[in-house]
């Protein structure tokens, strides 16, 4: 694995040298717009002393809104081009930045995502790498639109002005961007805040209308309007101390420009009164002050903004560096093909972040071709334990055997490609139905995904959706029922056909007669192919070619159906339970 | 328009905060407005004449500092003032909202989504308070700062200033039209953005079944479709914005260099002084900044009255279920307990009876059981019984009393139920037994939850009672929520009850539980249980069977199964039907 190629900071470089060229290119452009800008003043101040002088005609007024004319044109269009071309260049770095990303996680195992929440993985795909973009683009116009005017500016003012004027005048305007520095932060932290306090109201909101009935029932309105009133309370006060550091921040910027502008006035007047400098001169010092207070306030926005960005690159790094704990191994055995023979022989098995074992002491072996069915009760470790045969959890070595291979030496593509896996909650994603049942074959005939849906008998129901395969499921589509999804991740797993199928408690939610027809159907397509069912209804592992009981992680009985009853342990005890339960209601 | 104008009322009573921030912007634009010509008159007064005087330039300078001083308190409290009121009317809007919707009875959440209400309680509101905050300031300030600068411009020289109105028409123009191009722009790179945001959730929720199903490769050639097309947009909009600010940065250039060329010749012409040149270039460079700024509050009042029109449709609604003029109260601790259905028909909707010609009795002290098919009608009863609707024909007696004449807030404290899905908020386990009333003590909390045995599990619980309960009570199991709802049911201590039974699949220690529980909150109380599986009322003293609305069956189990009718065919079925369906209620009759 090439690691550090990865990291965000290296790929920024290798960005940056990558469009080398552009960006050199775009800051030139900034930097001559900058000088021309700077000529704006000294046009003006040169107009004043003319006419001063008495050497101003018809012909030199054009003359000087002509020129005039041309610096603010070609300021715009430079500044206005290199300004343009960074943005953009900082908009293509968002883009593969976030490509990245996403194919990094992709090859994350679910011990990464355990622990993890979506929205916390989501906030740096998408906040983080947009905060690293506008340092990059915004951040870096105005740092260069900063330095390059202001560097102009002292130097026109020192050539053409007065050094004096230009020091004593710049004085307050030098506590511009520390204001910034200081406020942009705090005000940042108020303003989330209040969303944090919106966001409370609202879900009390939430929770108060989805209970409704019950608030009702029990005469509770006031109580709810009460605590409804609290939250708003809390935003009102919240939001006013947001006011109030905005309000000191916007009246004390302009201020610091009036004081300058005060002493320019002041002091410039003097030189002017005294003749050390010329009224053009005044006059232009005047504009360059105006010109300079938005530059200078720029300074502290890049400075809080190369902190955020370096903030969030702080934190992309540590997310890239993130390595994928489950990969092929180094030197894989060469096979290209599994049959679907099992050995487990597993001492133990405990999560990366768990004290206690979650499987302990299981050995067994599965022929090809054989049914097992796998019951316990909820935290027994089944599904722990089916979840070690794709490697979705990592097995220590020597413990998982596929066709006499350790599943840790075979390629993860081989690996993977054996197995179908049919999931607990029936995960689909929000596309058409025909696409999730096809999703592990990449060019399935459309006769294949429906020959599918026919075995899990959950043809009838797509045809009766407005656009039958083609309908969209998810938020944006029909909302499917925990039946219908099992049965859709159940036909998924049809159109992979590999030599092992894995059922994780995957037909819970569907009714008794259909769950019956469904066995069927496996029974008949799984012949002769390795087939595991996780099951809490026993009516689903009867048929097993032997059934293993797990209890507290441990294998505790096994056998067939019949074996199992004889024995008289868990299994029996489970049986009869669900069977008296029958019995009694009939 | 109309429906902002309808929220004006609200406003009202801070009248005078608007009166003081219109004041303080007309001092905070003079101020603004003024700088230029101070400089105007130093250089014309002070500094460009034979005999240049620095004490007035001290003076001027001098004035200067106080102007902007003023301007600078002026703009910070106007700012301060307009946020307080616009806070304190968005805060009463809110809180009548809530209350008025909290009012409503149960037709108005059939027909009204609850994700739909929470937007209007939170964005809803918080897009008007713009109008009363950031467009109401836009207009007075820019739109005055825009008029004094025209005014100050008029004072100075009117040819000139004549000439300078034709920018007028022309910044509003250029700005309106990008204003909208811009719009579209940025909804374009949100609607992308959202889409690359779902796409990453739902990647993240379910890599594991991309990594079995070996699909990476898939899903990143979709990721990148995505991404492309925000990224496309997300320039288009960047280009949109850059090439509006520079174009109206050009036209703010074009527009020195025309004064200059006009104003210099005038002052060649001697026309006008130096300084009034000096003063026209201030100005108009000025004068694009406000002008900008409100052709951004248009999509501001947009939005607002659109947010305005949908609070306003909440707001107008009636609560379908009203409390009569003078109602009639009775005491809790009166309460014998009897309800009485009488020749009672009820329909959602006009024309489609759910319920016809219901008669039925429970003594007080009685458990009465409800039985039928799915849609028979049995939940309606229970609805009607605790007044979210009233029924259409007959009539509804509790102890004798039609439940019309009882006060809605009385009467809930009399009936209670408990519903198949248990509710919870956000808060400790405690609070959500007392439901945050502050007159339900902690002994009357623990001596419920200990009433229905709720008390064990909840001391096995980290913080016992203090336990914070996070979404929907995600860190409890079914059981335990279930009980806590029991344990509300005693705090809350209705005598009157309505169970509507349970499904869920609970572990036979639960059920346990559960079953205690319910004997418990079954004692002393007249209670009416909406049976799912026939067991649990097996033991009623009277069981009622619906179907299609109608009362068809009644009597107890035995009379009931030997009448040989539905009831009999339906237990018959039931055992084939439910095979593991457990008997979480079938004690509560033998214990009683």
């Amino acid at each position: 694995m090439e690691e550090t190629s990865e990291q965000p900071a290296h790929l920024l470089r290798q960005f940056a040298w990558t469009h080398r060229g552009s960006y050199s290119l775009s800051i030139l452009s900034i930097l001559v717009s900058e000088a021309i800008t700077v000529q704006f003043p000294h046009l003006l101040g040169d107009f004043t002393d003319a006419l001063q002088a008495g050497r101003l005609t018809g012909r030199l007024v054009v003359m000087y809104s002509l020129w005039l004319l041309l610096v603010g044109v070609a300021y715009v269009l430079l500044y206005g081009l290199g300004q343009w071309w960074n943005g953009r260049m900082g908009r293509v770095f968002e883009y593969e930045l976030r490509w990245r990303l996403f194919n990094h996680w992709q090859t994350l195992s679910t011990a990464y995502f355990r622990h993890r929440s979506i929205g916390d993985l989501l906030n740096h795909a998408m906040n983080d790498v947009r905060t690293v973009r506008e340092a990059m683009s915004g951040g870096l116009n105005m740092f260069a639109n900063a330095v390059f005017l202001l560097a102009a500016t002292l130097v026109m003012t020192f050539r053409t002005v007065s050094v004096r004027l230009t020091l004593v005048s710049i004085v307050p305007l030098l506590f511009l961007p520390l204001l910034v520095i200081y406020w942009g932060p705090r005000i940042r932290n108020a303003s989330r805040r209040v969303q944090e306090g919106l966001s409370d109201m609202a879900d009390l909101t939430e929770e108060s209308l989805s209970a409704i009935r019950l608030i009702k029932a029990t005469a509770n309105e006031g109580v709810e309007g009460d605590r409804f009133g609290q939250r708003v309370q809390e935003i009102v006060s919240r939001q006013m101390s947001v006011f109030r550091l905005q309000a000191s921040f916007q009246s004390l910027i302009p201020l610091t420009g009036s004081v300058s502008f005060a002493i320019a006035l002041l002091y410039g007047g003097y030189l002017t009164v005294t003749h050390q400098i010329l009224l053009g001169s005044f006059v232009a010092f005047t504009f360059y002050l105006v010109m300079i207070i938005t530059p200078l306030q720029q300074m502290g926005f890049v400075f809080n903004s190369f902190q955020r960005g370096s903030a969030s690159m702080a934190r992309l790094t540590v997310l890239f560096g993130e390595y994928a704990d489950i990969t092929d191994p180094p030197q894989p055995v060469s096979v290209s093909h599994l049959s679907g023979s099992l050995e487990i022989d597993l001492p133990e098995f405990a999560y990366p972040d768990a004290d206690v074992p979650a499987l302990k002491d299981i050995h067994f072996t599965v022929a090809a071709g054989q049914t097992v069915g796998i019951v316990g009760r909820t935290g027994a470790g089944k599904t722990t334990l089916v979840n070690l045969l794709p490697r979705i959890f990592d097995p220590p070595a020597r413990a998982v055997w596929m066709d006499g291979h350790d599943v840790r030496d075979l390629r993860l593509q081989v690996l993977r490609e054996a197995i179908a896996y049919v999931p607990q909650d029936g995960f689909l994603f929000s596309t058409t139905i025909g696409e999730n049942i096809g999703f592990g074959k990449e060019l399935a005939h459309p006769e294949e995904v429906a020959e599918a849906a026919r075995q899990a008998a959950f043809w009838q129901e797509i045809e009766d959706f407005p656009e039958g395969m083609g309908t969209v499921v998810g938020e944006r589509g029909v909302s499917l029922s925990g039946g219908q999804r099992q049965r859709a991740a159940m036909a998924r797993a049809f159109v992979k056909d590999a030599p092992i199928l894995l059922l994780d408690d995957s037909l819970s939610a569907v009714d008794m007669n259909t769950e019956k027809n469904i066995l069927a159907n496996i029974r008949r397509l799984r012949q002769g192919k390795t087939t595991l069912i996780i099951a809490h209804r026993l009516s689903a592992v009867r048929h097993a070619d032997f059934i293993l009981v797990l209890d507290e992680g441990r294998l505790v009985e096994r056998g067939t159906h019949e074996e199992l009853l004889h024995h008289n342990g868990i299994y029996a005890t489970l049986y009869h339970l669900q069977e008296s339960e029958k019995e009694e209601l009939a | 328009m109309s429906s902002l104008l309808r929220l004006l009322p609200y406003a009202r009573p801070y009248l005078r905060q608007f009166i003081l921030v219109l004041g303080l912007v007309v001092v905070y634009n003079a101020t603004s407005v003024l700088q230029p010509y101070l400089v105007k008159v130093a250089i014309d007064r002070d500094i460009v004449v034979t005999h240049p005087s620095f004490h007035g330039l001290l003076q001027i300078s001098l004035l200067y500092i106080a102007v902007v001083v003023l301007g600078t308190a002026a703009n910070y409290f106007q700012i301060l003032t307009l946020q307080y009121a616009g806070q304190s009317i968005i805060r009463h809007i809110r809180l009548d909202l809530f209350h008025h919707i909290t009012a409503q009875s149960m037709d108005f959440f059939d027909r009204n989504a609850i994700g739909r209400l929470v937007t209007n309680v939170s964005s809803d509101t918080e897009t008007v308070s713009q109008f009363f905050t950031n467009f109401f300031l836009s207009l007075i300030r820019d739109g005055l700062a825009v008029v004094m600068i025209v005014f100050a411009m008029f004072q100075l020289d009117a040819a000139i200033a004549a000439k300078a109105m034709v920018l007028l028409p022309l910044l509003f123009g250029i700005s309106l039209l990008f204003r909208k191009r811009l719009r579209q722009a940025y909804q374009a790179t949100r609607t992308h953005l959202a889409n690359v945001i779902a796409f990453l959730a739902e990647n993240l929720a379910g890599v594991r079944i991309t990594q079995i199903f070996h699909q990476e490769m898939r899903q990143a050639r979709k990721f990148e479709q995505l991404n492309k097309l925000h990224r496309q947009a997300n320039i288009h909009e960047y280009q949109t914005s850059v090439l509006f600010n520079r174009t109206f940065e050009m036209l703010g250039n074009m527009a020195v260099a025309a004064v200059v060329w006009i104003g210099g010749n005038a002052v060649l012409h001697h026309a006008i002084e130096f300084g009034t040149l000096y003063a026209f270039i201030s100005y108009i460079r000025n004068f694009f900044q406000p002008i900008n700024s409100m052709t951004q509050q248009w999509n501001t009042l947009q939005s607002s009255m659109v947010s305005a029109d949908r609070i306003g449709r909440v707001l107008s609604v009636e609560p379908g279920v009203q409390d009569a003029p003078n109602p009639v109260h009775i005491a809790p601790t009166k309460l014998r307990g009897q309800v009485v259905f009488e020749h009672v028909s009820f329909g959602y909707q006009p024309n489609q009876p759910v319920l016809q010609d219901i008669c039925l009795v429970a003594k007080p002290g009685s458990f009465i059981g409800l039985v039928g098919p799915t849609g028979a009608g049995k939940s309606s009863i229970m609805s009607l019984l605790t007044r979210f609707y009233d029924p259409d024909v007959g009539r509804i007696l509790l102890d004798g009393v039609d439940l019309r004449m009882l006060a809605q807030a009385d009467l809930h404290h009399l009936v209670g139920i408990v519903q198949q899905e248990v509710y919870l908020f956000s808060g400790t386990v405690a609070d959500n037994i007392r439901l945050f009333r502050d007159d339900i003590s902690d002994q009357q909390v623990r001596a419920a939850a200990a009433a229905v045995g709720a008390h064990r599990v909840i001391e096995k619980l980290p913080q016992q009672y203090q336990t914070w309960l996070y979404g929907k009570g995600g860190n409890l199991s079914m059981g335990e929520r279930q009980l806590l709802s029991f344990a509300r049911i005693v705090a809350l201590d209705q005598k009157v009850l309505i169970l509507d039974e349970a499904t869920a699949n609970l572990d036979s220690q639960t059920e346990a539980l559960v079953t205690k529980g319910l004997q418990a909150v079954a004692k002393n109380r007249t209670t009416l249980v909406i049976a799912h599986r026939l067991a649990t009322i097996r033991h009623a003293d009277k069981i009622y069977f619906l179907q299609q609305g109608r009362i068809v069956e009644q009597g107890t189990h035995e009379q009931l199964l030997s009448l040989a009718g539905l009831y009999a065919e339906l237990y018959a079925k039931s055992g084939i039907e439910h095979p593991d369906e457990s008997t979480v209620f079938g004690e509560i009759g033998k214990t009683r």
